[in-house]
Protein backbone atom coordinates (compact mmCIF):
# COMPACT_ATOMS: atom_id res chain seq x y z
CA UNK A 1 0.00 0.00 0.00
CA UNK A 2 1.48 3.33 -0.83
CA UNK A 3 0.03 4.90 1.96
CA UNK A 4 1.27 2.55 4.50
CA UNK A 5 4.69 4.58 5.05
CA UNK A 6 2.35 7.75 6.04
CA UNK A 7 0.49 5.76 8.59
CA UNK A 8 3.14 3.92 10.06
CA UNK A 9 3.87 5.74 12.59
CA UNK A 10 0.15 6.34 14.30
CA UNK A 11 0.62 2.34 15.41
CA UNK A 12 3.86 1.01 15.43
CA UNK A 13 6.28 4.33 15.40
CA UNK A 14 6.84 4.62 19.19
CA UNK A 15 7.71 0.53 18.84
CA UNK A 16 10.06 1.26 16.05
CA UNK A 17 11.56 3.85 18.17
CA UNK A 18 12.18 1.39 20.55
CA UNK A 19 13.60 -1.34 18.92
CA UNK A 20 16.03 1.17 16.93
CA UNK A 21 17.01 1.82 20.12
CA UNK A 22 17.64 -1.52 21.40
CA UNK A 23 19.55 -2.07 17.70
CA UNK A 24 22.14 0.75 19.36
CA UNK A 25 23.08 -1.23 21.95
CA UNK A 26 24.30 -4.51 20.12
CA UNK A 27 28.12 -4.89 20.69
CA UNK A 28 30.59 -3.20 18.73
CA UNK A 29 33.64 -4.40 17.15
CA UNK A 30 35.38 -2.56 19.94
CA UNK A 31 33.11 -4.13 22.73
CA UNK A 32 34.46 -7.82 21.11
CA UNK A 33 38.34 -6.91 20.76
CA UNK A 34 37.62 -6.24 24.33
CA UNK A 35 35.87 -9.22 25.29
CA UNK A 36 38.19 -11.42 22.85
CA UNK A 37 41.44 -10.50 25.44
CA UNK A 38 39.73 -11.56 29.03
CA UNK A 39 41.35 -14.25 30.45
CA UNK A 40 38.22 -15.47 32.52
CA UNK A 41 34.95 -15.30 33.03
CA UNK A 42 34.80 -12.81 35.45
CA UNK A 43 36.59 -10.33 33.29
CA UNK A 44 34.02 -11.08 30.75
CA UNK A 45 30.92 -10.35 33.41
CA UNK A 46 33.19 -7.17 34.19
CA UNK A 47 33.38 -5.61 30.60
CA UNK A 48 29.75 -6.93 29.95
CA UNK A 49 28.64 -4.57 32.64
CA UNK A 50 29.72 -1.70 30.76
CA UNK A 51 27.63 -2.35 27.51
CA UNK A 52 23.98 -2.34 26.73
CA UNK A 53 23.55 -5.47 29.17
CA UNK A 54 24.71 -3.81 32.23
CA UNK A 55 24.69 -5.80 35.51
CA UNK A 56 22.35 -8.81 34.28
CA UNK A 57 25.02 -11.29 35.73
CA UNK A 58 25.25 -9.70 39.04
CA UNK A 59 23.21 -12.14 40.99
CA UNK A 60 24.51 -15.51 39.77
CA UNK A 61 26.74 -17.34 42.41
CA UNK A 62 30.79 -17.68 41.32
CA UNK A 63 31.92 -19.37 39.54
CA UNK A 64 30.09 -18.21 36.86
CA UNK A 65 29.35 -21.04 33.69
CA UNK A 66 28.61 -20.66 30.16
CA UNK A 67 25.45 -22.17 30.31
CA UNK A 68 24.29 -19.72 33.01
CA UNK A 69 25.41 -16.68 30.63
CA UNK A 70 23.61 -18.08 27.61
CA UNK A 71 20.22 -18.29 29.73
CA UNK A 72 20.96 -14.70 30.99
CA UNK A 73 21.45 -13.33 27.43
CA UNK A 74 18.60 -15.19 25.99
CA UNK A 75 16.35 -14.15 28.94
CA UNK A 76 17.17 -10.46 28.54
CA UNK A 77 16.19 -10.98 24.48
CA UNK A 78 13.32 -12.34 25.52
CA UNK A 79 11.99 -9.81 27.94
CA UNK A 80 12.92 -7.19 25.13
CA UNK A 81 11.01 -8.86 22.63
CA UNK A 82 7.72 -9.69 24.28
CA UNK A 83 7.89 -6.10 25.84
CA UNK A 84 7.36 -5.14 22.04
CA UNK A 85 5.18 -8.16 21.14
CA UNK A 86 2.47 -6.97 23.91
CA UNK A 87 2.45 -3.54 22.80
CA UNK A 88 1.79 -4.15 19.48
CA UNK A 89 -1.36 -3.49 16.82
CA UNK A 90 -1.92 -5.49 14.16
CA UNK A 91 -0.65 -6.42 11.25
CA UNK A 92 2.53 -6.06 13.41
CA UNK A 93 1.27 -8.14 16.29
CA UNK A 94 0.91 -11.11 13.45
CA UNK A 95 4.47 -10.40 12.04
CA UNK A 96 5.56 -10.59 15.31
CA UNK A 97 3.84 -14.31 15.88
CA UNK A 98 5.09 -14.94 12.66
CA UNK A 99 8.50 -14.98 13.83
CA UNK A 100 7.65 -16.99 17.06
CA UNK A 101 6.33 -19.39 14.86
CA UNK A 102 9.78 -20.73 13.93
CA UNK A 103 10.71 -21.47 17.85
CA UNK A 104 7.48 -22.88 18.37
CA UNK A 105 8.51 -25.55 15.80
CA UNK A 106 11.41 -26.44 17.64
CA UNK A 107 9.71 -26.64 20.80
CA UNK A 108 7.34 -29.32 19.19
CA UNK A 109 9.89 -31.41 17.92
CA UNK A 110 11.45 -31.44 21.50
CA UNK A 111 8.20 -32.21 23.04
CA UNK A 112 7.29 -34.90 20.42
CA UNK A 113 10.56 -36.75 20.86
CA UNK A 114 10.71 -36.46 24.64
CA UNK A 115 6.87 -37.90 25.00
CA UNK A 116 7.70 -40.47 22.40
CA UNK A 117 10.22 -41.67 24.36
CA UNK A 118 7.97 -41.66 27.96
CA UNK A 119 10.08 -38.33 29.30
CA UNK A 120 7.99 -36.51 31.92
CA UNK A 121 6.02 -33.55 30.26
CA UNK A 122 7.97 -31.21 33.36
CA UNK A 123 10.95 -32.40 32.43
CA UNK A 124 10.56 -31.06 29.05
CA UNK A 125 9.03 -27.97 29.67
CA UNK A 126 11.95 -25.98 31.17
CA UNK A 127 14.21 -27.25 27.81
CA UNK A 128 12.05 -25.39 25.79
CA UNK A 129 12.41 -21.76 24.35
CA UNK A 130 10.44 -19.44 25.63
CA UNK A 131 9.72 -17.57 23.00
CA UNK A 132 8.07 -20.42 21.18
CA UNK A 133 5.68 -21.52 23.99
CA UNK A 134 2.12 -21.83 23.52
CA UNK A 135 -0.93 -22.97 25.87
CA UNK A 136 -1.09 -26.27 24.97
CA UNK A 137 2.21 -27.22 25.30
CA UNK A 138 1.38 -28.68 29.07
CA UNK A 139 -1.12 -31.08 27.53
CA UNK A 140 1.17 -32.23 25.22
CA UNK A 141 1.62 -35.40 27.67
CA UNK A 142 -1.47 -37.04 26.87
CA UNK A 143 -0.65 -38.24 23.18
CA UNK A 144 1.50 -40.88 22.81
CA UNK A 145 2.08 -41.24 19.08
CA UNK A 146 2.83 -37.85 16.56
CA UNK A 147 -0.55 -39.00 14.78
CA UNK A 148 -2.65 -38.60 18.11
CA UNK A 149 -0.57 -35.71 19.21
CA UNK A 150 -1.87 -33.70 15.78
CA UNK A 151 -5.07 -34.88 16.76
CA UNK A 152 -5.29 -33.91 19.86
CA UNK A 153 -2.95 -30.80 20.58
CA UNK A 154 -1.50 -29.05 17.38
CA UNK A 155 -4.64 -28.80 15.92
CA UNK A 156 -5.66 -25.77 18.01
CA UNK A 157 -2.08 -24.42 17.99
CA UNK A 158 -1.27 -21.65 14.99
CA UNK A 159 1.01 -24.17 13.65
CA UNK A 160 -1.84 -26.62 12.70
CA UNK A 161 -1.82 -25.24 8.85
CA UNK A 162 1.69 -26.12 8.30
CA UNK A 163 1.42 -29.74 9.28
CA UNK A 164 -2.06 -29.95 7.05
CA UNK A 165 -0.18 -28.77 3.72
CA UNK A 166 2.92 -30.92 3.86
CA UNK A 167 2.58 -34.30 6.29
CA UNK A 168 -0.51 -36.57 6.55
CA UNK A 169 -1.37 -38.61 9.53
CA UNK A 170 0.58 -41.57 8.40
CA UNK A 171 3.60 -40.01 7.78
CA UNK A 172 3.88 -38.31 10.90
CA UNK A 173 4.23 -41.56 12.72
CA UNK A 174 7.22 -42.91 10.22
CA UNK A 175 8.90 -39.74 9.24
CA UNK A 176 12.35 -38.85 11.26
CA UNK A 177 11.49 -35.98 13.36
CA UNK A 178 14.10 -34.42 11.53
CA UNK A 179 12.78 -34.66 8.65
CA UNK A 180 9.02 -33.42 10.37
CA UNK A 181 10.57 -30.44 11.61
CA UNK A 182 12.48 -29.51 8.04
CA UNK A 183 8.99 -30.10 6.35
CA UNK A 184 7.18 -28.09 8.84
CA UNK A 185 9.95 -25.03 8.85
CA UNK A 186 9.66 -24.99 4.96
CA UNK A 187 5.78 -24.58 5.57
CA UNK A 188 6.38 -21.99 7.78
CA UNK A 189 8.61 -20.28 5.40
CA UNK A 190 6.68 -20.06 2.33
CA UNK A 191 3.78 -18.59 4.57
CA UNK A 192 5.58 -16.22 6.31
CA UNK A 193 7.32 -14.73 2.90
CA UNK A 194 3.83 -15.01 1.44
CA UNK A 195 2.71 -12.90 4.44
CA UNK A 196 5.10 -10.22 4.20
CA UNK A 197 4.50 -9.74 0.19
CA UNK A 198 0.85 -9.39 1.40
CA UNK A 199 2.04 -6.61 3.71
CA UNK A 200 3.55 -5.19 0.62
CA UNK A 201 5.53 -1.71 0.80
CA UNK A 202 9.15 -1.68 2.42
CA UNK A 203 8.33 -4.92 4.74
CA UNK A 204 7.74 -6.67 1.39
CA UNK A 205 10.40 -5.81 0.10
CA UNK A 206 13.00 -6.01 2.88
CA UNK A 207 11.84 -9.11 4.25
CA UNK A 208 11.39 -10.40 0.78
CA UNK A 209 15.03 -10.06 0.20
CA UNK A 210 15.87 -11.80 3.82
CA UNK A 211 13.23 -14.85 3.69
CA UNK A 212 14.26 -15.91 0.19
CA UNK A 213 18.50 -16.21 1.38
CA UNK A 214 17.42 -17.87 4.21
CA UNK A 215 15.12 -20.20 1.73
CA UNK A 216 18.30 -20.44 -0.22
CA UNK A 217 20.50 -20.96 2.49
CA UNK A 218 18.67 -24.07 4.00
CA UNK A 219 18.31 -25.49 0.34
CA UNK A 220 22.44 -25.73 -0.12
CA UNK A 221 22.84 -26.43 3.39
CA UNK A 222 20.45 -29.47 3.42
CA UNK A 223 21.67 -31.02 0.50
CA UNK A 224 25.32 -30.30 1.65
CA UNK A 225 24.53 -32.03 4.66
CA UNK A 226 21.88 -35.12 3.05
CA UNK A 227 25.40 -36.72 1.22
CA UNK A 228 26.30 -39.83 3.39
CA UNK A 229 22.70 -40.42 4.93
CA UNK A 230 19.80 -42.24 4.38
CA UNK A 231 17.72 -39.40 2.87
CA UNK A 232 17.05 -40.05 -0.83
CA UNK A 233 17.24 -37.25 -3.76
CA UNK A 234 13.29 -37.24 -3.81
CA UNK A 235 12.46 -36.67 0.24
CA UNK A 236 15.56 -34.20 0.09
CA UNK A 237 13.65 -32.12 -2.58
CA UNK A 238 10.51 -32.15 -0.31
CA UNK A 239 12.21 -30.15 2.16
CA UNK A 240 13.53 -27.15 -0.32
CA UNK A 241 11.70 -23.65 0.88
CA UNK A 242 10.47 -22.06 -2.56
CA UNK A 243 10.37 -18.85 -1.89
CA UNK A 244 14.29 -18.11 -2.31
CA UNK A 245 16.33 -17.17 -5.48
CA UNK A 246 16.69 -21.14 -6.21
CA UNK A 247 12.94 -21.55 -7.29
CA UNK A 248 12.33 -23.46 -10.07
CA UNK A 249 15.76 -23.93 -11.84
CA UNK A 250 18.25 -24.14 -8.73
CA UNK A 251 15.88 -26.48 -6.68
CA UNK A 252 15.88 -28.89 -9.60
CA UNK A 253 19.15 -29.01 -10.20
CA UNK A 254 20.13 -29.05 -6.40
CA UNK A 255 17.75 -31.94 -6.20
CA UNK A 256 20.27 -33.96 -8.21
CA UNK A 257 23.04 -32.76 -7.28
CA UNK A 258 25.70 -35.70 -5.50
CA UNK A 259 28.34 -34.48 -3.98
CA UNK A 260 29.76 -30.87 -3.06
CA UNK A 261 30.88 -29.52 -6.32
CA UNK A 262 27.99 -29.99 -7.95
CA UNK A 263 26.19 -27.86 -5.46
CA UNK A 264 29.08 -25.63 -5.98
CA UNK A 265 27.92 -25.08 -9.89
CA UNK A 266 24.40 -24.80 -9.22
CA UNK A 267 25.94 -21.57 -6.57
CA UNK A 268 27.83 -20.32 -9.62
CA UNK A 269 24.52 -19.16 -11.63
CA UNK A 270 23.58 -16.91 -8.70
CA UNK A 271 25.91 -13.93 -8.15
CA UNK A 272 25.49 -13.83 -4.41
CA UNK A 273 25.87 -16.98 -4.06
CA UNK A 274 28.92 -17.75 -6.23
CA UNK A 275 30.97 -15.25 -3.56
CA UNK A 276 29.92 -17.26 -0.62
CA UNK A 277 31.77 -20.67 -1.77
CA UNK A 278 34.47 -18.88 -2.84
CA UNK A 279 37.06 -19.76 -0.25
CA UNK A 280 35.67 -21.87 2.03
CA UNK A 281 37.45 -24.79 3.91
CA UNK A 282 37.91 -26.85 7.01
CA UNK A 283 40.85 -24.91 8.03
CA UNK A 284 42.15 -23.54 11.28
CA UNK A 285 41.92 -19.90 9.10
CA UNK A 286 39.66 -20.39 6.87
CA UNK A 287 36.11 -19.95 7.05
CA UNK A 288 33.53 -23.00 6.37
CA UNK A 289 30.71 -22.50 4.45
CA UNK A 290 28.23 -21.92 7.50
CA UNK A 291 30.40 -19.05 8.43
CA UNK A 292 29.95 -17.24 5.14
CA UNK A 293 26.39 -17.80 5.43
CA UNK A 294 25.59 -16.31 8.77
CA UNK A 295 27.80 -13.34 7.65
CA UNK A 296 25.65 -12.68 4.49
CA UNK A 297 22.59 -13.10 6.91
CA UNK A 298 24.11 -10.46 9.36
CA UNK A 299 24.71 -8.00 6.43
CA UNK A 300 21.21 -8.42 5.19
CA UNK A 301 20.04 -7.98 8.37
CA UNK A 302 21.92 -4.60 9.05
CA UNK A 303 20.71 -3.14 6.06
CA UNK A 304 17.34 -3.71 6.64
CA UNK A 305 17.95 -0.92 9.28
CA UNK A 306 18.75 1.77 6.33
CA UNK A 307 14.85 2.15 5.46
CA UNK A 308 12.31 3.24 7.95
CA UNK A 309 8.51 2.54 8.06
CA UNK A 310 8.84 -1.00 7.77
CA UNK A 311 8.50 -3.88 10.35
CA UNK A 312 11.81 -5.81 9.05
CA UNK A 313 13.61 -3.84 11.78
CA UNK A 314 11.59 -6.34 13.97
CA UNK A 315 13.11 -9.13 12.70
CA UNK A 316 16.35 -8.30 12.28
CA UNK A 317 16.76 -6.85 15.55
CA UNK A 318 16.04 -10.29 17.21
CA UNK A 319 18.60 -12.01 14.52
CA UNK A 320 20.96 -10.06 15.01
CA UNK A 321 20.63 -10.37 19.11
CA UNK A 322 20.57 -13.80 18.55
CA UNK A 323 23.71 -13.92 16.39
CA UNK A 324 25.40 -11.40 19.17
CA UNK A 325 24.28 -14.19 22.17
CA UNK A 326 25.94 -17.06 19.77
CA UNK A 327 29.32 -14.97 19.22
CA UNK A 328 29.38 -13.72 23.24
CA UNK A 329 28.65 -17.74 24.39
CA UNK A 330 31.25 -18.75 21.53
CA UNK A 331 34.00 -16.60 23.38
CA UNK A 332 33.23 -17.67 26.61
CA UNK A 333 33.69 -21.37 25.91
CA UNK A 334 37.15 -20.58 24.20
CA UNK A 335 37.66 -18.90 27.86
CA UNK A 336 36.29 -21.41 30.02
CA UNK A 337 38.05 -24.32 28.03
CA UNK A 338 41.42 -22.43 27.40
CA UNK A 339 41.63 -22.89 23.82
CA UNK A 340 41.85 -19.31 22.10
CA UNK A 341 43.09 -20.78 18.79
CA UNK A 342 39.39 -20.08 16.78
CA UNK A 343 38.69 -17.64 19.10
CA UNK A 344 38.45 -14.73 16.57
CA UNK A 345 35.74 -17.18 14.59
CA UNK A 346 32.36 -14.96 15.95
CA UNK A 347 30.84 -12.92 13.32
CA UNK A 348 31.23 -9.22 14.24
CA UNK A 349 27.96 -7.41 13.04
CA UNK A 350 29.02 -3.36 13.47
CA UNK B 1 59.63 -69.12 62.00
CA UNK B 2 62.21 -71.36 63.85
CA UNK B 3 65.30 -72.25 61.63
CA UNK B 4 65.18 -76.01 63.28
CA UNK B 5 61.28 -76.57 61.60
CA UNK B 6 61.22 -79.84 60.44
CA UNK B 7 58.77 -82.11 59.20
CA UNK B 8 58.09 -84.47 61.70
CA UNK B 9 58.46 -88.35 59.56
CA UNK B 10 60.01 -91.77 60.55
CA UNK B 11 63.43 -91.39 59.87
CA UNK B 12 64.52 -93.95 57.74
CA UNK B 13 66.05 -94.49 53.88
CA UNK B 14 63.04 -94.85 51.87
CA UNK B 15 61.62 -91.33 53.57
CA UNK B 16 65.04 -90.25 52.90
CA UNK B 17 64.82 -90.43 49.41
CA UNK B 18 61.14 -89.31 49.71
CA UNK B 19 62.16 -85.86 51.07
CA UNK B 20 65.37 -85.66 48.50
CA UNK B 21 62.44 -86.19 45.63
CA UNK B 22 60.63 -83.17 47.23
CA UNK B 23 63.43 -81.26 47.30
CA UNK B 24 63.94 -80.94 43.61
CA UNK B 25 60.29 -80.77 43.39
CA UNK B 26 60.96 -77.48 45.79
CA UNK B 27 63.47 -75.84 43.77
CA UNK B 28 62.09 -76.71 40.53
CA UNK B 29 58.59 -75.40 41.53
CA UNK B 30 60.24 -72.26 42.97
CA UNK B 31 62.13 -71.82 39.59
CA UNK B 32 59.11 -72.05 37.82
CA UNK B 33 57.30 -69.45 40.04
CA UNK B 34 59.63 -66.85 39.64
CA UNK B 35 59.51 -67.34 35.62
CA UNK B 36 55.85 -66.52 35.97
CA UNK B 37 56.16 -63.66 38.08
CA UNK B 38 58.96 -62.19 36.46
CA UNK B 39 56.45 -62.52 33.39
CA UNK B 40 54.25 -61.07 34.78
CA UNK B 41 55.57 -58.19 36.20
CA UNK B 42 57.06 -57.18 32.74
CA UNK B 43 53.65 -57.07 31.49
CA UNK B 44 52.73 -55.33 34.34
CA UNK B 45 55.08 -52.41 33.56
CA UNK B 46 54.19 -52.12 29.89
CA UNK B 47 50.85 -51.65 30.91
CA UNK B 48 51.75 -49.32 33.33
CA UNK B 49 53.76 -47.13 30.58
CA UNK B 50 50.80 -47.38 28.24
CA UNK B 51 48.06 -46.35 31.17
CA UNK B 52 50.39 -43.44 31.62
CA UNK B 53 50.26 -42.47 27.66
CA UNK B 54 46.33 -43.26 27.41
CA UNK B 55 45.24 -40.82 30.20
CA UNK B 56 47.02 -37.82 28.75
CA UNK B 57 45.72 -38.71 25.49
CA UNK B 58 42.05 -38.87 27.17
CA UNK B 59 42.70 -35.34 28.67
CA UNK B 60 43.63 -33.63 25.26
CA UNK B 61 40.70 -35.46 23.21
CA UNK B 62 38.41 -34.72 26.27
CA UNK B 63 39.54 -31.19 25.82
CA UNK B 64 38.87 -31.43 21.68
CA UNK B 65 35.63 -32.98 22.63
CA UNK B 66 34.34 -29.84 24.16
CA UNK B 67 35.61 -27.67 21.97
CA UNK B 68 34.11 -29.24 19.32
CA UNK B 69 30.78 -29.35 21.09
CA UNK B 70 31.11 -25.64 21.59
CA UNK B 71 31.75 -24.89 17.59
CA UNK B 72 28.56 -27.50 16.71
CA UNK B 73 26.57 -25.01 19.35
CA UNK B 74 27.75 -21.97 17.72
CA UNK B 75 26.37 -23.22 14.37
CA UNK B 76 23.48 -25.44 15.09
CA UNK B 77 21.78 -24.01 18.13
CA UNK B 78 21.04 -26.01 21.34
CA UNK B 79 20.57 -29.14 19.31
CA UNK B 80 21.75 -30.92 22.67
CA UNK B 81 18.16 -31.56 24.33
CA UNK B 82 16.85 -33.21 21.19
CA UNK B 83 19.73 -35.31 20.95
CA UNK B 84 19.14 -36.84 24.49
CA UNK B 85 15.42 -37.27 24.43
CA UNK B 86 15.69 -39.41 21.19
CA UNK B 87 18.41 -41.91 22.88
CA UNK B 88 16.36 -45.37 23.69
CA UNK B 89 19.43 -47.46 23.98
CA UNK B 90 23.13 -47.99 23.72
CA UNK B 91 24.51 -47.97 19.87
CA UNK B 92 28.37 -48.28 21.56
CA UNK B 93 28.55 -51.94 23.47
CA UNK B 94 31.24 -54.01 24.41
CA UNK B 95 32.63 -57.61 24.53
CA UNK B 96 34.70 -58.77 26.97
CA UNK B 97 37.65 -61.44 26.08
CA UNK B 98 40.09 -62.79 27.91
CA UNK B 99 43.75 -62.84 27.77
CA UNK B 100 46.12 -65.22 28.97
CA UNK B 101 49.40 -64.08 30.40
CA UNK B 102 51.11 -66.58 31.97
CA UNK B 103 48.38 -68.52 33.08
CA UNK B 104 46.72 -65.19 34.57
CA UNK B 105 43.06 -64.33 32.62
CA UNK B 106 43.13 -60.93 32.06
CA UNK B 107 39.63 -59.48 30.94
CA UNK B 108 39.69 -56.52 28.00
CA UNK B 109 36.97 -55.03 26.55
CA UNK B 110 36.25 -54.52 22.85
CA UNK B 111 33.85 -52.24 21.30
CA UNK B 112 31.21 -53.15 18.78
CA UNK B 113 28.30 -51.08 17.47
CA UNK B 114 24.72 -52.27 16.83
CA UNK B 115 21.76 -50.36 16.06
CA UNK B 116 21.13 -47.56 14.12
CA UNK B 117 21.85 -43.97 14.36
CA UNK B 118 19.00 -42.12 14.98
CA UNK B 119 20.43 -38.75 15.37
CA UNK B 120 21.99 -38.92 11.66
CA UNK B 121 20.19 -36.28 10.21
CA UNK B 122 20.91 -34.10 13.52
CA UNK B 123 21.67 -30.30 11.82
CA UNK B 124 20.52 -31.14 8.57
CA UNK B 125 19.30 -27.64 7.94
CA UNK B 126 21.82 -25.93 10.03
CA UNK B 127 25.34 -26.83 11.08
CA UNK B 128 25.18 -30.51 10.00
CA UNK B 129 28.64 -30.51 9.40
CA UNK B 130 29.72 -29.25 12.93
CA UNK B 131 27.76 -32.04 14.27
CA UNK B 132 29.19 -34.39 12.49
CA UNK B 133 32.78 -33.75 13.34
CA UNK B 134 31.83 -33.14 17.26
CA UNK B 135 30.13 -36.68 16.86
CA UNK B 136 33.21 -38.36 15.03
CA UNK B 137 35.46 -36.57 18.22
CA UNK B 138 33.30 -37.88 20.85
CA UNK B 139 33.18 -41.39 19.18
CA UNK B 140 36.90 -41.58 19.35
CA UNK B 141 36.74 -40.31 22.96
CA UNK B 142 34.94 -43.26 23.63
CA UNK B 143 37.17 -45.99 22.04
CA UNK B 144 39.91 -44.44 23.97
CA UNK B 145 37.85 -44.54 27.28
CA UNK B 146 37.22 -48.50 26.62
CA UNK B 147 40.88 -49.21 25.82
CA UNK B 148 41.68 -47.42 29.41
CA UNK B 149 38.72 -49.58 31.16
CA UNK B 150 40.71 -52.42 30.02
CA UNK B 151 44.07 -51.66 31.20
CA UNK B 152 42.81 -50.40 34.51
CA UNK B 153 41.65 -53.82 35.09
CA UNK B 154 44.34 -55.78 33.47
CA UNK B 155 46.50 -53.65 35.94
CA UNK B 156 44.17 -54.42 39.18
CA UNK B 157 43.92 -58.18 37.90
CA UNK B 158 47.81 -58.23 37.16
CA UNK B 159 48.67 -56.56 40.54
CA UNK B 160 46.40 -59.17 42.58
CA UNK B 161 48.47 -62.21 40.93
CA UNK B 162 51.80 -60.73 41.66
CA UNK B 163 51.28 -60.41 45.00
CA UNK B 164 49.76 -64.18 45.18
CA UNK B 165 52.99 -65.23 42.99
CA UNK B 166 55.29 -63.39 44.70
CA UNK B 167 53.91 -64.48 48.01
CA UNK B 168 54.36 -67.81 47.01
CA UNK B 169 58.03 -67.38 45.81
CA UNK B 170 58.50 -65.90 49.01
CA UNK B 171 57.41 -69.10 51.06
CA UNK B 172 59.00 -71.67 49.32
CA UNK B 173 62.35 -69.79 49.32
CA UNK B 174 62.18 -69.17 53.08
CA UNK B 175 59.96 -71.57 54.58
CA UNK B 176 59.25 -74.85 52.49
CA UNK B 177 63.07 -75.23 51.07
CA UNK B 178 64.71 -74.72 54.89
CA UNK B 179 61.68 -77.10 56.09
CA UNK B 180 62.68 -79.83 53.75
CA UNK B 181 66.44 -79.50 54.20
CA UNK B 182 66.34 -79.60 58.02
CA UNK B 183 64.36 -82.95 57.65
CA UNK B 184 66.79 -84.43 55.57
CA UNK B 185 69.65 -83.34 57.64
CA UNK B 186 67.64 -84.30 60.61
CA UNK B 187 67.09 -88.00 58.75
CA UNK B 188 70.27 -88.73 57.64
CA UNK B 189 72.21 -87.50 61.37
CA UNK B 190 69.52 -90.24 62.83
CA UNK B 191 70.71 -92.71 59.68
CA UNK B 192 74.02 -92.15 60.40
CA UNK B 193 73.52 -92.48 64.48
CA UNK B 194 71.82 -96.15 63.84
CA UNK B 195 74.64 -96.90 61.53
CA UNK B 196 77.66 -96.07 64.60
CA UNK B 197 74.97 -98.01 67.26
CA UNK B 198 74.53 -101.15 64.65
CA UNK B 199 78.58 -100.70 64.28
CA UNK B 200 79.39 -100.60 68.20
CA UNK B 201 76.53 -103.28 68.69
CA UNK B 202 78.59 -105.75 66.42
CA UNK B 203 81.91 -104.61 67.68
CA UNK B 204 80.47 -105.61 71.16
CA UNK B 205 79.23 -109.15 70.30
CA UNK B 206 82.45 -110.15 68.39
CA UNK B 207 84.45 -108.88 71.42
CA UNK B 208 81.76 -111.03 74.18
CA UNK B 209 82.14 -113.73 71.10
CA UNK B 210 85.93 -113.55 71.48
CA UNK B 211 85.70 -113.57 75.36
CA UNK B 212 83.42 -116.66 75.24
CA UNK B 213 86.05 -118.51 72.83
CA UNK B 214 88.90 -117.50 75.05
CA UNK B 215 87.62 -118.80 77.92
CA UNK B 216 86.40 -122.29 76.55
CA UNK B 217 89.52 -122.88 75.11
CA UNK B 218 91.27 -122.57 78.98
CA UNK B 219 88.88 -124.54 79.58
CA UNK B 220 89.35 -127.36 77.38
CA UNK B 221 93.30 -127.21 77.80
CA UNK B 222 92.63 -127.84 81.50
CA UNK B 223 90.86 -130.92 80.57
CA UNK B 224 93.86 -131.72 78.77
CA UNK B 225 92.41 -132.15 75.09
CA UNK B 226 94.90 -130.67 72.81
CA UNK B 227 93.48 -128.58 70.01
CA UNK B 228 96.05 -129.06 67.92
CA UNK B 229 95.47 -132.64 67.45
CA UNK B 230 93.79 -133.06 64.52
CA UNK B 231 90.35 -134.71 64.69
CA UNK B 232 89.40 -138.08 63.08
CA UNK B 233 86.50 -137.44 61.54
CA UNK B 234 85.61 -141.50 61.10
CA UNK B 235 86.24 -142.14 64.82
CA UNK B 236 84.77 -138.64 65.99
CA UNK B 237 80.96 -138.47 65.27
CA UNK B 238 80.95 -135.04 67.20
CA UNK B 239 81.82 -132.12 64.78
CA UNK B 240 81.97 -128.71 66.85
CA UNK B 241 79.71 -126.23 65.14
CA UNK B 242 81.39 -123.43 63.36
CA UNK B 243 81.08 -119.93 64.78
CA UNK B 244 82.51 -116.97 63.93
Amino acid sequence: MADSEFLFNMDHGYLEGLCRGFRSGILTQGDYLNLVQCETLEDLKLHLQSTDYGTFLQNEPSPLQVATIDDKLREKLVIEFQHLRNHSLAPLSQFMDYITYSYMIDNIILLITGTLHQRAISELLPKCHPLGSFEQMASISIASTPAELYNAVLVDTPLAPFFVECISEQDMDEMNIELIRNTLYKAYLESFYNFCQNIGGATAEVMGQILSFEADRRCFIITINSFGTELSKDDRAKLYPRCGKLYPDGLVKLAKADDYDQVQNVAQYYGEYRNIFDNVGNGPSEKTLEDRFFEHEVKLNVLAFQQQFHFGVFYSWLKLKEQESRNVVWIAECIAQRNRGKIDNYVPIF
Amino acid sequence: MSGKDRISIFPSRMNLTMMKGRLKGAHKGHSLLKKKADALTLRFRAILKKIIDTKLLVGDIMKEASYSLAEAKFAAGDFTQVVLEKVESARTKIRTGKDNVAGVQLPNFEPFSEGVDSNELTGLSRGGQQVAHAREVYGKAVKLLIDLASMQTAFIVLDEAIKVTNRRVNAIEHVIIPRIENTISYITTELDERDREEFYRLKKIQEKKKKLKAAKELELKSLGINEDDAKNILEDNKDEDVIF
